[in-house]
């Protein structure tokens, strides 16, 4: 069952305010902040502290995975039914590693596009955002408006509240 | 771009999403009408089989081979624009490599046709697949036919992911801008994209990644095509330079038919014509002029190993192509992808829509002559002179290679309708972002 979301969301015009408005929010000992934008922009990472993102790992080791698995398949096919051809190589490497290549980007697109997915998933679980209705339809996050929302407990609202509205945030919502 | 915002950008996107008009659908009918003779023919080739295509011995590779290649390297076009500007952060790729990924993605499913059809017996396509037979054979791994089969089912597999990925933010976006069902299936299509900073994290990350395989997916596919014919050793064919010359050609294709896909839909969409600027095309045009140099070069040094190498079939089969019956293919492809490109090296004639859409189309003519040339000469004047033969065009493949066409268009014109084919989400990333203090 999921828990009640109790903290703030803001949505601002202009990327400066909101950027500004993460850096105090930061200095005030709020970091899980999740922010909305309509494109990915430096300026929103450089204020949150450059996270990185670990799906390269994943990218990887689907290449490695992919490159070893059809190297396995390759001389399986190979030593199981032997073909031999003039005076060519039964196991050829030039021709497995062609194939092996291939295989190995096959596999690591995959690995890519599910790492990348449970990666949002596992920052979205971490980073909760509210579920009321009125967030939810929300539609101009993804057109021209940028957001913050910012989980905290009960007293904490008031201070987050001030600090949204010093940076000219358009409407502050307090999800309690 | 300076009256461009984030919303004007969303607007102009929904709004080429609206029902068809009437000039969608008359096209339609003529794309479907295409498609439909060109399957028709494909059913009378399966009841009587190979003799109604133009195949014959020693040409055992015709049309359907030269269609194979011709949209193989269409898609890796596509690629090139979608996957290789975006590693060196071309700003003009933004506009059109939403385009360049359908039009990547709708190649490949039509080149992936081409040796179905080319069996013959189509529906034995799967003794192409690595399991063993009735007699515990394996595939043989040493053949490039089957090399084919791994590259080009990969590329599709990455070109369609890699299309699908790109759209997500933009279904995001439409969806925010719809009202009822409509809204509620682009929200799932979305499969929740919302914009927040993990998601763009894990995502532009991924993307790169998407972009840097996909680049090293295009080289190693446009090589193995190419050592279809070059791991034989029929003269024309068995040749070092063929893996660049099929991809310089595969861009160089690629390019052109991005522009006769982009330069109409920025007419019927006005809003497009704000979007894909004047300058964009020029860019693209400029890849032509660089691809249709390397071309040019190729067919040169060809001509210069045949003679160099000595060997009198490879001086034949050449002096066979320039002088011999398929003279005027060959003549026909030098025209279309080394001279008229030249009238590109002219700012005024890149800046010229209606000229770029036709210098286009006349490179679309000459890559496709191109591969007829090299596919079907090497076969068709090989060792023996008692083995020569001529290559005769037959009804059921003219009209399975218009149905080609038809199947292509048929999905961008429907593609066109259901997502952004302008990528809204990188085109706000070239643009100033809204500050309230201006840098």
């Amino acid at each position: 069952m999921n828990k009640k979301f109790l903290g703030a969301w803001a949505t601002f015009e202009y990327l400066d305010d909101m950027c500004a408005a993460i850096g105090e929010l930061k200095g005030a000992g709020f970091h899980r902040i999740t922010t909305h934008a309509p494109c990915p922009r430096h300026e929103i990472d450089h204020a949150l502290g450059n996270p990185q993102s670990r799906v390269p790992f994943a990218t990887l080791a689907g290449g490695v995975l992919g490159f070893g698995v059809a190297v396995l398949i390759i001389t399986k096919m190979a030593l199981d039914w032997v073909l031999p051809v003039s005076g060519k190589p039964i196991l050829s490497i030039p021709n497995m590693c062609l194939v092996a290549f291939v295989f190995a980007i096959l596999t690591a697109v995959y690995f890519t596009i599910g790492g990348m997915f449970l990666m949002i998933l596992r920052d979205t679980c971490r980073h909760p955002v509210p579920q009321s209705r009125k967030y939810r339809d929300y539609d101009r996050f993804m057109r021209d408006r940028f957001g913050i929302v910012v989980p905290c407990e009960n007293d904490e609202l008031e201070k987050i509240e001030n600090i949204l509205k010093s940076h000219q945030a358009e409407e502050v919502n307090i999800e309690n | 771009m300076n009256q461009l915002t984030y919303g004007t950008i969303n607007d102009k996107v929904v709004n080429s999403l609206e029902p068809p008009g009437r000039s969608w659908i008359v096209s339609m009918v003529v794309i479907l009408g295409a498609l439909s003779m060109g399957i028709f023919a494909w059913m009378i080739q399966i009841i009587h089989g190979l003799e109604w295509s133009g195949v014959n011995h020693p040409v055992a590779w015709g049309v359907y081979i030269t269609n194979f290649v011709f949209w193989i390297e269409i898609g890796h076009g596509g690629t090139m624009v979608s996957a290789v500007l975006y590693l060196t952060r071309a700003r003009f790729r933004n506009s059109i490599c939403r385009a360049s990924e359908a039009m990547t993605v709708f190649a490949v499913m039509t080149a992936g046709l081409f040796p179905l059809i080319h069996l013959g017996r189509s529906w034995l396509f799967f003794w192409l697949m690595p399991y063993p037979n009735q007699r515990e054979m394996w595939v043989n791994f040493k053949s490039p036919l089957l090399w084919d089969v791994f590259a080009v089912a990969t590329y599709l597999s990455v070109s369609m992911v890699f299309f699908v990925l790109g759209l997500l933010p933009d279904l995001a976006a439409v969806g925010d801008e719809s009202k009822g069902l409509k809204r509620l299936l682009y929200r799932i299509a979305a499969v929740r994209f919302r914009g927040t900073n993990h998601q763009w994290l894990h995502y532009v990350r991924g993307y790169l990644l998407f972009a840097a395989v996909a680049t090293a997916l295009i080289f190693s596919v446009a090589s193995i095509v190419s050592w279809d014919f070059a791991v034989s050793s029929l003269p024309g064919w068995h040749s070092t330079i063929f893996g660049p010359y099929f991809l310089a050609g595969a861009i160089f294709s690629g390019c052109a038919m991005l522009l006769a896909i982009v330069i109409p839909l920025r007419r019927v969409f006005p809003g497009f014509e704000g979007l894909v600027k004047i300058e964009d095309l020029e860019s693209v045009a400029k890849m032509l002029i660089f691809t249709s140099l390397i071309v040019t070069y190729v067919y040169a040094i060809e001509f210069f190993m045949a003679y160099y190498s000595g060997s009198q079939f490879e001086k034949a089969i050449f002096w066979f192509r320039s002088f011999g019956e398929m003279k005027h293919f060959f003549w026909l492809v030098v025209a279309c992808n080394s001279i008229v490109p030249i009238a590109l090296w002219s700012k005024k004639v890149r800046t010229n829509i209606p000229a770029l859409f036709i210098i286009s189309l006349v490179i679309l003519v000459g890559m496709w002559l191109e591969r007829f040339v090299v596919v079907v000469s090497s076969t068709a004047h090989g060792f023996d002179p008692f083995a020569w033969a001529t290559y005769q065009f037959e009804w059921a493949e003219i009209w399975i290679t218009i149905g080609s066409f038809g199947w292509f268009f048929m999905w961008i014109f429907i593609m066109v309708k259901i997502v952004p084919f302008i990528a809204v989400s990188e085109m706000k990333e070239r643009l100033m972002p809204p500050f309230r203090k201006r840098k």
